[in-house]
């Protein structure tokens, strides 16, 4: 009973960019609503197709809204925006406004603190224990955001502890936190100095300040924010929590799927089934061609037989109690509720 | 079969640096070896640039893994995968004369914090490698850089992080570094960006963002959109009849043969995705396009002979 795909509370959905990933997601949360579970989907960056297909724009970014779905229980929409979750997140952790303001008016935190590596994988984390700490929903699907790695999405806590608890933030700080919780007004001068200078030979002493300026702000949201953090690591290992990995059929896919598969198992996260999407058909052997077609066909007949032949390799490398979903291409992407809702039934059905 | 572009290699041939971007699995990484092949074949001395740290460079090129060093292909066309953190490293040695305080920093957690986590220096430190090969600053010498570059987003902030780093930086080495490579990158006669898709909608979106992002941060649009994949156009057109289509009950399992007829509808209505999203491609990029069909090969040297033909043709 708990081995199909939407048994759990969270789904996640992962794998690198360009295999459907979103759509599936947006299948599977209508089939979830369907079968009477109240469900949210949350995504990043849907096509526009997807967007009209679910009825929602922008009044979904960073909040949830219903799809318009004839299901017995109501699926709504989160689009995901990295950038409002982490000025959200200093809101709450800020003593006041006035700390607040000092990070959204540092120019290391608006320029450069958004494109660090792994906040966009973190703030969907984020979220999603945020909403998953609201109890609102039984079911949620979560699409992560495509990196070719893949790894970023689940290495982003565990980064984000880190890089708070190295010794590059404390250093930063150091000359920061003078006895009495005051702030020393030499900046610097404490931090290891022979670093400092080089430091500073390298990249200049703006840069610098702006940085010291903003883990500065940050001080008094540190505890509140390392500690969410932690939460979130906990959250994703989860006994309530189920991957889902979606990949294409290519062979030279199959690598990616496999180091990452085993990735997540290694991370200790539970891997429920492995999805190959988009896989072209096979022709059957012996079939009449039309005349005309000879070329194109014979080119559907190799597209078949390598996709057929990377499902192979990945069935090899998988065991039996690790069940493996195959998507035939369709004729065109989904672009109706009932179309995606086909899909994720189709999908669920095969687990 | 790929759509001209009216002569667009001769001014290819002109440039120092071009940097292949896209989405993810659109084949950048093929196009980006097929014009390295193209330049080098027309006389160039090419170094092809790999950043992704999974390499698959040499399967197309039919060379041993780089693993870090610089791998000849053929006398003219060299390619190797580059650690950006390798990078930063050396350029650290370089501007610290001390070898020991040098190798301290490197080690140190804070400096590993700092070139990991800092956006911008890596990607940086990618173009400045480019930059010092073709103004002859190595032992390698490379006429033109051709740039494997992450994905989408990442690509186009790779290009904009010189600019935002001077910006920010303001001073210092590196803030003097970013501001050359910034004038490098700005000037259309010595950088070149290439962007990749497939006429499917997702990857046609992101490219109408990414070309907007790339006059919003760099102030210049790509100087060439190579559409890749592309199933063949279907005899009769998008309207023409196919019986025996397979029904709407639901997927149907692909494993179990599909008729000539089947897969011949199969066909004509992925061509027709093509065509909807060449229209709207249309619309959003006005400059040279080259159209690159789906090939019955694996990947390898036999695909990379293929397409850098077919790119020829488009280009000529």
């Amino acid at each position: 009973m708990r081995g199909g795909m939407l048994d759990r509370r969270l789904l996640v959905v992962v794998g690198a960019g360009g295999v459907g990933k979103t759509t599936l997601a947006a299948g599977l949360g209508l089939h979830a609503a369907r079968r009477g579970h109240r469900t949210l989907v949350m995504t990043f960056d849907p096509s526009l197709r997807l967007k009209d297909a679910l009825g929602v724009g922008e009044a979904a970014l960073d909040r949830a809204v219903e799809v318009r779905a004839d299901t017995p229980a109501r699926l709504d929409v989160i689009l995901l925006d990295a950038r409002q979750t982490f000025d959200r997140l200093i809101a709450r952790y800020a003593p006041d406004q006035a700390a607040a303001d000092r990070i959204y008016g540092n120019r290391f935190y608006r320029e450069l603190a958004g494109n660090l590596a792994g906040i966009l994988e973190y703030m969907a984390v984020e979220r999603l224990f945020e909403v998953a700490a609201a109890r609102e929903y039984d079911r949620i699907v979560l699409d992560t955001p495509p990196t070719r790695q893949a790894l970023d999405f689940l290495e982003a806590p565990d980064r984000i502890v880190g890089f708070l608890d190295s010794g590059a933030v404390k250093l930063a700080l150091k000359p920061w936190w003078e006895p009495g919780g005051g702030i020393a007004r030499a900046p610097m001068r404490l931090a290891a100095k022979g670093v400092e200078g080089i430091a500073d030979r390298l990249i200049g002493p703006r840069l610098l300040h702006d940085m010291l300026e903003f883990f500065r702000a940050f001080v008094p949201l540190y505890g509140g924010f390392r500690e969410r953090a932690t939460e979130v690591q906990k959250l994703l290992r989860d006994k309530e929590t189920l991957f889902t990995l979606v990949t294409g059929p290519g062979e030279d896919r199959i690598p990616d799927a496999m180091f990452f598969a085993r990735k997540l198992r290694e991370a200790g996260h539970r891997l429920g089934p492995i999805v190959v999407n988009q896989v072209h058909p096979k022709a059957e052997p012996g079939g009449r061609v039309p005349p005309g077609l000879e070329d194109g066909l014979a080119l559907f007949g190799y597209l078949g037989d390598r996709d057929a032949r990377g499902l192979a390799q990945l069935r090899r490398l998988l065991t039996k109690n690790e069940p493996l979903v195959v998507v035939p291409l369709e004729a065109a992407p989904p672009t109706s509720l009932a179309a995606l809702e086909a899909l994720g039934a189709g999908v669920a059905a095969q687990v | 079969m790929p759509r001209a572009s009216s002569g667009l290699l001769p001014t290819l041939l002109k440039r120092e640096l071009i940097v292949v971007t896209g989405k993810g699995g659109v084949g950048k990484t093929t196009i980006a070896a097929a014009l390295a092949r193209l330049l080098s074949d027309a006389g160039r001395r090419v170094l092809l640039l790999e950043i992704d740290p999974r390499e698959s460079l040499h399967q197309l090129l039919g060379t041993e893994p780089s693993g870090g060093s610089i791998v000849k292909a053929t006398p003219k066309l060299s390619v190797q995968n580059l650690q950006p953190q390798k990078v930063v490293e050396s350029l650290v040695r370089e501007k610290v004369p001390l070898p020991l305080l040098a190798k301290k920093i490197v080690a140190s957690s804070i400096f590993q914090h700092f070139a990991g986590g800092a956006p911008g220096l890596k990607e940086m430190s990618i173009l400045g490698y480019a930059l010092r090969t073709v103004e002859g600053d190595y032992k390698h010498k490379a006429d033109v850089v051709v740039l494997d570059a992450p994905a989408t987003g990442h690509g186009a902030s790779m290009l904009a992080a010189p600019l935002l780093l001077a910006d920010l930086v303001g001073g210092g080495q590196i803030g003097e570094m970013s501001a050359s490579l910034a004038r490098f990158i700005a000037d259309p006669k010595r950088c070149g960006v290439v962007l990749t898709t497939l006429a499917e909608e997702m990857p046609v979106q992101e490219l109408a963002e990414l070309v907007a992002l790339l006059e919003e941060r760099i102030g210049r649009p790509p100087e060439l959109v190579v559409v890749n994949g592309l199933y063949p156009e279907f005899p009769g057109g998008r309207t023409a009849r196919r019986q025996g289509t397979r029904g709407d009950g639901g997927p149907v399992d692909p494993a179990s043969g599909w008729s000539p007829d089947q897969l011949a509808t199969l066909w004509r209505d992925r061509r027709a995705v093509n065509d909807r999203e060449l229209e709207r491609l249309g619309r959003i990029w006005k400059g040279a396009r080259a159209e690159m069909p789906l090939l019955a090969l694996d990947r390898g040297p036999a695909l990379l002979e293929a397409m850098t033909a077919l790119l020829g043709e488009a280009l000529a």
